[in-house]
């Protein structure tokens, strides 16, 4: 397996506080690769960073060999990374269809938008053909033509992982996409995930608190605790390393 | 919202036109006069709207493009002898070309000091209408020629308005077919999150920048309607009475909706004349009245009247809706049969 995608010593300061501090890590291509660490670690920062809302002090961060750093945040998914959003940041007042559409925006052909034209039917119909695939894909047929904010929250979540997916990426960031989900719906994200990253070959960095999904799922954990890297490696050896256990339930001595 | 235009739109507009030819035939010129304001305002809102409903920017500028619309058509008519077909789209052009110069530092504020600072471009071009007399005749105001389109003479209310409903018509076409694009959907994903926007690939800075200008277009064509049944043009035109008169109209009526919109601009245009048919003495409280309206609108219906009406209708329907979720099998959320694997 060759490291597709891969940070260096990328340090983020907001002011005075140091939100990430030479951080590192490189991701297999075709794996699960997740983050984790207590609230406030930086792991959110790292995806800001990717995404380009915000600009590392220094370090570099290259995908497929090409550094990413000198993109505009609107060329990101273009050059085949996609992400989604921790806190709710769905496109409330858009229809879920729209939302997918809105997600394939990177692949549509564009159009003159005033009047009628042989290409733009073209351009329409086949978006709307491919949204509506990955609707049925992530579940979200029934509720095809319902507004995003009026969904429930764990509808909401899945839109926003059918919006990322239809970018078609290489590389998806998925920012907690359990987080607050039920144990059914977990299961379901569960399974979704598996099938993205190892029948459709779509390398996937996970952000998440929910334990079960990361152990599940993951093929190597990154621990970030205060900015820092303290620990990397698979679940099995993730789960037993002392560090992490003292950064997410303080050490023996506090205990 | 997405692909082609329903039928139903197009029969719509298609009336409106057939009504701007007949119409002139039937009713008393003041009616006419009403009809040509109300058509121009729709022009006019909906431009607005595109910037605020749309693309959830707080912009304030609508006014100078509106102006620049006005002088600019009655200018290169009166003095340079270029007719409407031509001056029209090009003083509709010198407008967005402005709206297109003024995004340009204004795209990087947001919410009250994008607002600010497009209300103040504003103040600043009715100065420049009021302070430059050798061009726009300062605060004495310009006269208009009656402006011939295409042979046909218009000037009174009866010649303008069928001109008038064509050029409302074309926009709507336009405005349909600019909603149901990519673009139009671009604008919608800014208005709801600029991350989410960016993320999906929209260059959330360029969009801005294009909807700015298409706005100031609309204001512009509106501005040229003005010269179609106005024989005289003042800078107290141009002022905040009549901005906020606009703004009424897009908040009360919908804002993000064409027929909200529409219907905003004709309740609005039209409460004068209904002040006027009240008791009098109720006239003199015309522009307390809009403001409370504003105000109202603003505090119990976000999305305006329309809003209501739509949550009204889809109240109506959502047993229809559960039902069919429940013959599909969905259970709960995310417990689809067959995905996944």
């Amino acid at each position: 397996m060759n490291t597709i995608f891969s940070i260096r010593d990328v340090s983020v300061r907001f002011g005075g506080l140091t939100a990430l501090d030479a951080f590192s890590m490189q991701v297999e291509e075709g794996a699960i690769h997740a983050l984790i660490g207590p609230n406030g670690a930086g792991k959110s920062t790292v995806f800001n960073c990717i995404s380009r809302f915000c600009q590392p002090v220094q370090g570099r961060i290259e995908f497929a060999g090409q550094s990413i750093l000198d993109l505009p945040a609107h060329r990101i998914v273009g050059a085949g990374i996609a992400r989604t959003f921790q806190n709710l940041e769905v496109l409330r007042r858009m229809t879920v269809l729209e939302t997918v559409l809105v997600g394939l925006t990177s692949r549509v052909e564009n159009y003159v938008p005033f009047w009628r034209s042989a290409k733009r039917s073209r351009a329409e119909r086949g978006a709307v053909e491919q949204a509506d695939a990955i609707l049925v894909k992530t579940g979200l047929m029934p509720y095809r033509n319902a507004r995003a904010g009026e969904l429930d929250f764990g509808h909401q979540k899945m839109l926003d992982l059918a919006r990322a997916l239809a970018a078609g990426p290489r590389l998806l960031l998925l920012d907690e996409p359990a987080g607050g989900l039920r144990n059914r719906e977990i299961a379901f994200v569960d399974r979704l995930l598996l099938d993205i990253a190892r029948r459709q070959g779509i390398t996937i960095v996970l952000i998440e608190h929910v334990m079960q999904l990361v152990m599940s799922v993951a093929d190597r954990i990154t621990v970030l605790s205060f900015g820092k890297k303290i620990a990397e490696g698979t679940p099995v050896e993730i789960r037993g390393d002392p560090r992490v256990i003292e950064a997410y339930l303080g050490s023996a001595g506090h205990a | 919202m997405y692909g082609e235009l329903p039928t139903r739109s197009f029969i719509l507009i298609a009336a409106l036109l057939g009504l701007g030819i007949v119409l002139p035939l039937l009713l008393p010129e003041y009616f006419l006069y009403l009809g040509n304001m109300l058509m121009m305002y729709a022009v006019l809102a909906i431009g607005l709207d595109l910037l605020l409903g749309w693309s959830g920017q707080f912009a304030f500028a609508h006014i100078a493009f509106f102006g620049i619309g006005i002088y600019g058509t009655a200018l290169l008519h009166t003095r340079l002898r270029i007719p409407f077909v031509i001056g029209m789209p090009v003083a509709a052009g010198l407008a967005g070309l402005t709206g297109w110069l003024l995004a340009i530092p204004s795209t990087r504020l947001r919410t009250v000091y994008l607002a600010l600072a497009t209300y103040a471009f504003a103040e600043c071009a009715q100065w420049v209408f009021r302070t430059w007399d050798g061009v726009t005749g300062g605060s004495d105001g310009l006269r208009i020629k009656p402006p011939s389109v295409l042979g046909h003479v218009a000037g009174t209310d009866p010649a303008a308005f069928p001109v008038v409903a064509v050029v409302l018509c074309l926009m709507l076409v336009a405005t349909l077919y600019l909603t149901r694009s990519n673009l139009g959907r671009h604008l919608c994903a800014i208005r709801d999150s600029e991350h989410v926007a960016a993320a999906s690939g929209v260059d959330v800075k360029r969009v801005k920048i294009v909807a700015f200008a298409l706005s100031a277009i609309y204001a512009g064509v509106a501005g040229g309607t003005y010269t179609l049944f106005q024989s005289f043009v003042n800078p107290d035109v141009l002022g905040v009475g009549q901005l906020i008169l606009v703004l009424t109209m897009v908040v009360v009526g919908g804002p993000g909706s064409i027929i909200g919109v529409l219907l905003g601009v004709v309740l609005i245009g039209l409460l004068p004349e209904a002040l006027r048919a009240a008791p009098r003495g109720l006239l003199v409280w015309q522009e307390f009245l809009y403001g409370l309206i504003l105000m109202l609108a603003v505090m119990f219906m976000p999305r305006g009247l329309w809003g209501l009406i739509e949550a009204q209708l889809s109240v109506r329907r959502a047993p229809a809706k559960q039902a069919v979720s429940a013959a599909i099998g969905t259970s709960g959320p995310l417990d689809l049969k067959g995905t996944g694997r």
